[in-house]
């Protein structure tokens, strides 16, 4: 009995997951074309975001660009880097302010919008949609 | 961009919400549109109702804030029910923080207490100074604990949390962050002291506060070590002292053994949490040395939970002990003459109720969050609390009829949430 609750919990949670992977785009993480930063890991992206770093790998400044809440694209991009829901995120954030330990990043309305400031700021670092990518920025992470 | 389709049949089921929510999805946007500005504002709350089985006394959070749960009322919202409101300004590497929190106290009212109110200096990017009032880094949660919407429980659990309720120091502190073994580390040292109104007269104080907190993370694991002393500066039950002190060396001894004006305090505590996402666990214990009346105690839980979706069923079990007698002989009243027997009888009475006040408790909860809107969770925990060893647990306003040993229920539902 406890098995068989145990077993349709388990596939309810897989059904959830699936239902988001269907409805997901290719991500990229990008930074401005002039930057010297060519491949970060999916880790290292996060601890940007999650203001855990103020730094790329090789000590230069870094600041994420993010985009609103409520966004999809947003909500995938910390459901894969981070392994947190909004739901998680904000939960964070909760703890960052209210310790004073951060603030979350500036939001953008959009690709081309996190796209446009990024590619005018070597020390950006932002996400936006596959189909968005242009020569004026390098992407540095693809998130499947 | 038009929203994938699965976003809104998710969200259809939760229509019957959508009144609460959008009213709080519209009050809902930490700093975030513009970076630039130097002026953030944000605050957090929650309200809460309390029910517990035990009538003979309360059921309370912490003891700074006691809760009316049981004896006082049916149901208390004062327990964890707070606001909370947090006004921050940034220039450069030079930033400043004041919030200020509502919650039921000791005095039976509601007065806004600034929680903290600190300027910081960002030295280098890894190094931050800090003058001020400033969180107490003691245990995980223990500095963003008033902000409910940040914890997978309605409350911290109480007898861990209630062994050392005071929240912030006035004072400096110094936070380092540093990489290595592949771990990344966050050292902070502060110095200070703090105080708390136990009544309209009188105040509970901390001098000489030293500490050290230490978080490490890997991946999904963070793990927590802090140690702190100080000094107590408070005045706790003085009639009894001057009593004892009246029979002789006995008496003088029992005195200084309990009185707490005076005495070092040690707070040590070891944590660790693992959250991978889609679950999580974690744990404390430590240990809280008073050398007075307020005990020598240790403390801990284990916790863990499993995400599906906006659900989150918890469990958590906890459990405070006494390191030293909760219940003494005190002074020997053989061979007394009948008054001096019966003087020092009713102080060996008024000694062991001091005692009796260190929690000696284990609780097994039980409860569900549901995030129902973006920035607001609803939470219904159930406690199944027994109090131990003659003591009242982390219960107050004991009244007579209260007996130890009896395991009660405590019932929540909160909503907390952040803005």
């Amino acid at each position: 009995m406890a098995r068989q609750v145990f077993l349709s919990i388990m596939l309810a949670a897989m059904l959830l997951v699936s239902a988001g992977l269907a409805g997901a785009a290719d991500l990229v993480v990008i930074v401005s074309a002039r930057s010297p930063v060519t491949a970060l890991r999916a880790d290292q992206v996060a601890d940007i975001f999650l203001a855990e770093s103020a730094v790329y790998p090789d000590g230069r400044e870094a600041t994420a660009i993010d985009l609103g809440v409520g966004s999809p694209l947003r909500d995938e991009f910390y459901a894969r880097v981070a392994n947190r829901n909004p739901a998680l995120m904000k939960a964070y954030w909760t703890k960052m302010i209210f310790t004073g330990r951060g603030q979350p990043p500036r939001e953008l309305p959009n690709s081309a919008a996190v796209r446009k400031l990024v590619a005018e700021n070597p020390s950006m670092i932002g996400y936006i949609e596959r189909s968005a990518l242009d020569a004026s920025v390098r992407p540095v992470l693809v998130v499947h | 961009m038009p929203k994938p389709h699965h976003y809104l049949t998710s969200c259809r089921h939760a229509a019957y919400v959508s009144g609460v929510a959008s009213l709080l999805l519209s009050a809902c946007a930490f700093a975030g549109e513009d970076g630039a500005r130097p002026w953030t504002f944000g605050g957090f709350g929650t309200a809460g109702m309390v029910r517990s089985s035990e009538h003979a006394a309360d059921f309370s959070a912490t003891p700074l804030n006691p809760g009316r749960a049981g004896h006082s009322r049916a149901w208390s919202y004062d327990v964890d029910s707070r606001l909370g409101a947090q006004l921050g300004y940034s220039q450069d590497r030079w930033s400043a923080v004041v919030q200020v929190v509502v919650e039921h106290n000791l005095k039976n009212s509601y007065t806004p207490v600034v929680e903290w109110a600190n300027v910081k200096y960002q030295v280098t990017r890894d190094l931050s100074l800090r003058v001020g009032r400033i969180a107490l880094p003691l245990f995980l949660t223990a500095d963003y604990r008033k902000a409910g919407y940040a914890l997978p429980w309605v409350r911290p659990p109480v007898e861990l949390y209630a062994a050392l309720p005071v929240s912030n120091s006035d004072g400096i502190d110094a936070s380092y962050r540093w990489r290595a073994f592949g771990m990344r580390n966050e050292t902070q040292l502060l110095f200070g002291r703090t105080s708390a109104a136990l009544s309209d007269t009188m105040d509970a104080r901390a001098n000489g506060l030293a500490g050290v907190s230490h978080t490490s993370r890997i991946g999904s694991l963070r793990l927590n070590a802090t140690a702190i002393r100080g000094t107590l500066g408070m005045q706790v039950a003085p009639e009894l002292f001057m009593g004892l002190r009246q029979f002789g060396a006995e008496g003088g001894r029992l005195a200084s053994r309990y009185e707490t004006d005076g005495k070092r305090a040690t707070v040590i505590g070891l944590g660790f949490e693992y959250d991978p996402g889609q679950w999580f666990v974690m744990g404390e214990a430590g240990r809280v040395n008073a050398r007075s009346m307020l005990g020598d105690k240790s403390a801990g839980y284990l916790s863990g939970g499993y995400r599906l979706g906006a659900w989150t069923p918890y469990g958590a079990i906890s459990r405070a002990t006494s390191n030293t007698p909760t219940a003494v002989n005190g002074l020997p009243t053989a061979g007394l003459p009948p008054a001096a027997a019966a003087a020092a009888s009713a102080l060996n009475a008024g000694l062991n109720d001091a005692l009796s006040h260190i929690p000696v408790q284990d609780t097994a909860s039980a409860g569900l969050r549901w995030d129902f809107a973006s920035c607001a969770a609803l939470k219904l925990q159930y406690d199944s609390v027994k109090t131990k060893a003659g003591t009242s647990g982390t219960l107050n306003n004991v009244q007579p009829d209260f007996r130890s040993g009896r395991r009660f229920g405590v019932s929540s539902v909160v909503v907390d949430f952040v803005f």
